[in-house]
């Protein structure tokens, strides 16, 4: 028999008991819908997850002075440690095979002012390598480079929100900003960066949006120390050539630094990398769980097709015995069940993916999740839609098929 | 010769016991043969119908259509012999309630593969050969019982079959219907085709040019009408 002939009858099938057909088809709706929303939150988390240590690098080792009390700091001091230091980083460049490069960076709460206008930012003292090793980009002006570091110039770039803040629709290159009583000239902007939404040790969340670079040198002449107990620099970046040296450095710098800190345990080390593997197995872990519900949804879907479909061969045991008695063979009567099994699961897989993807467009729509809808997941859960209308009405359409002509058709 | 029957016995078996339906039956008949089986019922009169249309295989013995041994065919050759050789025709009708008369009458030629325009045509053709061409697109729910009946004998005919077999044809119809369905055999059979009814009414089988006697599985009598 034609295929065309079969799906017009599966077509009618399903739509002579349209409520029935819905009924069956739930279990793929929900199966379906929820592999694909599923895999747009874990493709979401997976992005954000990703885009969050990129920032910080994933070739990068970030030592961070810690936010000490005065007691605890005081205690230190007198344990002969005097904080994270220019020192500290110019020994792991000399001991630490595979650094590629390294950063310095002292920070300062401030107020930043220019004209009437004024913002709360945190105003940063970086050597030049950094804007590289922490993937900013620039969006008009120039980097800070060596010059301006050994010439100890007054000039900065802004962060995104803050040149948006002060400058509106000015352009802010060459203009001057105040920070605390000296007088900054901007000599570029920063392209946005994503929000750093998540403490990660001791790197607190905040938008770096905000923040205001100068040069190291020019920030420790200018802003130094305001009271003499404080570290000299607050993190120092290392950045090696490749991730598989990554733990091997990190134990490295793990000991230069106990043995120039004496012992004090006044700073942390974090290491994205590490960060990002030990969620991807998380994560693992979570869509392993997610997908094995989808899959008994999906199963559960397809018990119900099968059980709909054996009461429709039931039903319909007359129907079969006329279309065997005028010539149709076995086969004909298999595929025809098939296929009419094969429709209910199709049309609830495409019921299922148009939910998936609202329920996904929901959720990012109405929570802070972030969802990204992989058009593999569509795929995966359609060809899955169909094995489980082909696998459960495979057992329904046998029977059909092998019901005896002679009987059935003086079925009652 | 169209069908030929030698020492055909058919035999049920009901858990250990074997029961006899059919007890060694000969029996041939020639092309263009208009034949009434009559028979009380468990005279085997539907087991042997359902040989003769091709359900159903003996349990020993051979039936011959045009030659071919059926009780040697598997299942898919047996459905291919009832697509190309039987017309059946029902006492209930047996149609497809959710298809139109046109729709019905095409099912026999989807199953023999014929392409859409064709199938078309010759149902069309078929209905008009009952007198149907008007209710072509009339469901059966819609159609009186001789109608029915008419739509049911247009697919019998729609493939050119080699018999016509009829169960009772006529019985769930009142006399008036029946008297037409049974002018319309009458006619079918006039353009030169072979018709088997199945009936234990001696009024509709006296139509038939020749009538058998079935009896407790045997052929109690087989006469030809001058």
């Amino acid at each position: 028999m034609q295929i065309e002939e079969n799906l017009k009858l599966a077509w009618s099938g399903l739509t002579d008991h349209k409520f029935r057909s819905f009924l069956t088809m739930l279990g793929i709706i929900f199966g379906v819908a929820s592999v694909i929303a599923m895999l747009s939150i874990g493709e979401g988390a997976k992005r954000e997850a990703i885009a969050k240590y990129q920032d910080l690098g994933v070739n990068n080792i970030i030592v961070r002075d810690k936010d000490l009390t005065a007691e605890e700091l005081e205690e230190v001091r007198i344990r002969f440690s005097s904080g994270l230091s220019t020192q500290d980083a110019q020994s792991i460049k000399e001991v630490v095979p595979g650094v590629e490069k390294i950063a310095c960076q002292s920070e300062l709460n401030a107020e930043v002012k220019y004209a009437d206008k004024s913002v709360k930012s945190t105003v940063t003292g970086v050597t030049p390598d950094f804007f590289g090793m922490m993937n900013y980009r620039l969006k008009s002006g120039e980097w800070l480079n060596e010059t301006h570091s050994a010439l100890r110039r007054k000039v900065c770039l802004l962060g995104a929100g803050v040149a948006m803040t002060l400058y509106r629709q000015e352009d802010p290159v060459g203009k001057m900003v105040k920070v605390e009583d000296q007088w900054l000239e901007v000599i570029g902007i920063l392209e946005s960066k994503a929000l750093f939404t998540e403490t990660v040790g001791e790197l607190a969340a905040r938008d770096l949006n905000n923040d205001v670079y100068l040069p190291l040198e020019t920030y420790l002449t200018r802003f130094g120390l305001t009271n003499q107990m404080q570290s000299q620099i607050k993190q120092i970046t290392v950045r090696v050539a490749n991730s598989g040296q990554i733990v091997e450095a990190s134990n490295l710098i793990r000991e230069i630094l106990k043995r120039r800190h004496f012992n004090n345990d006044d700073y942390s080390i974090v290491i994205p990398y590490e960060l990002l593997k030990q969620e991807e197995k998380e994560r693992q872990i979570y869509n392993f769980l997610l997908g094995a519900i989808a899959a008994i949804s999906l199963i559960v879907g397809g018990i119900g097709i099968m059980n709909i479909m054996l009461a429709t061969v039931m039903e319909r045991t007359r129907e079969i015995g006329i279309r065997r008695a005028i010539g149709a063979r076995k086969k004909d009567i298999m595929s025809q069940f098939v296929s009419e099994a094969v429709a209910i699961s199709i049309t609830g897989g495409i019921i299922g993916v148009v939910l998936g993807i609202v329920l996904s467009l929901t959720v990012s729509l109405f929570t802070d999740i972030k969802t990204s809808i992989q058009l593999y997941s569509i795929f995966i859960a359609f060809a899955f839609s169909v094995i489980v209308g082909i696998s459960f009405g495979y057992l329904p359409a046998k029977n059909a098929a092998n019901l005896k002509p002679v009987d059935s058709i003086r079925y009652e | 010769m169209l069908i030929e029957i030698k020492n055909m016995v058919k035999n049920y078996e009901i858990g250990d016991i074997l029961i006899p339906a059919l007890k060694d039956i000969n029996l041939n008949i020639e092309f263009n043969e208009y034949v009434a089986i009559m028979g009380p019922s468990g005279s085997g009169k539907s087991t042997l119908m359902n040989i003769l249309g091709c359900l159903d295989t003996p349990s020993t013995g051979h039936y011959f259509f045009r030659g071919t041994d059926v009780s040697t065919l598997d299942d898919d050759a047996l459905s291919a012999m009832r697509n190309r050789e039987i017309g059946f025709i029902f006492q209930n009708f047996n149609l497809l309630p959710r298809l139109n008369s046109l729709q019905n009458v095409e099912l026999p030629l989807i199953y023999a593969g014929t392409p859409p325009p064709e199938r078309r045509e010759r149902a069309e053709q078929a209905l008009e050969r009952v007198g149907l061409s008007d209710r072509m697109s009339h469901k059966p729910s819609e159609l009186s019982g001789g109608q029915r009946q008419r739509v049911a004998i247009a697919r019998a005919l729609v493939t050119n079959p080699g018999i016509l077999l009829a169960d009772e044809p006529t019985g769930a119809l009142d006399t008036r219907t029946g008297e037409d369905i049974m002018a319309l055999f009458q006619a079918i059979h006039n353009e030169g085709n072979t018709i088997i009814i199945i009936t234990h009414e001696q009024d509709i089988a006296n139509h038939a040019a020749r009538n058998i006697y079935l009896r407790d599985g045997e052929i109690h009598s087989d006469r030809i009408k001058n």
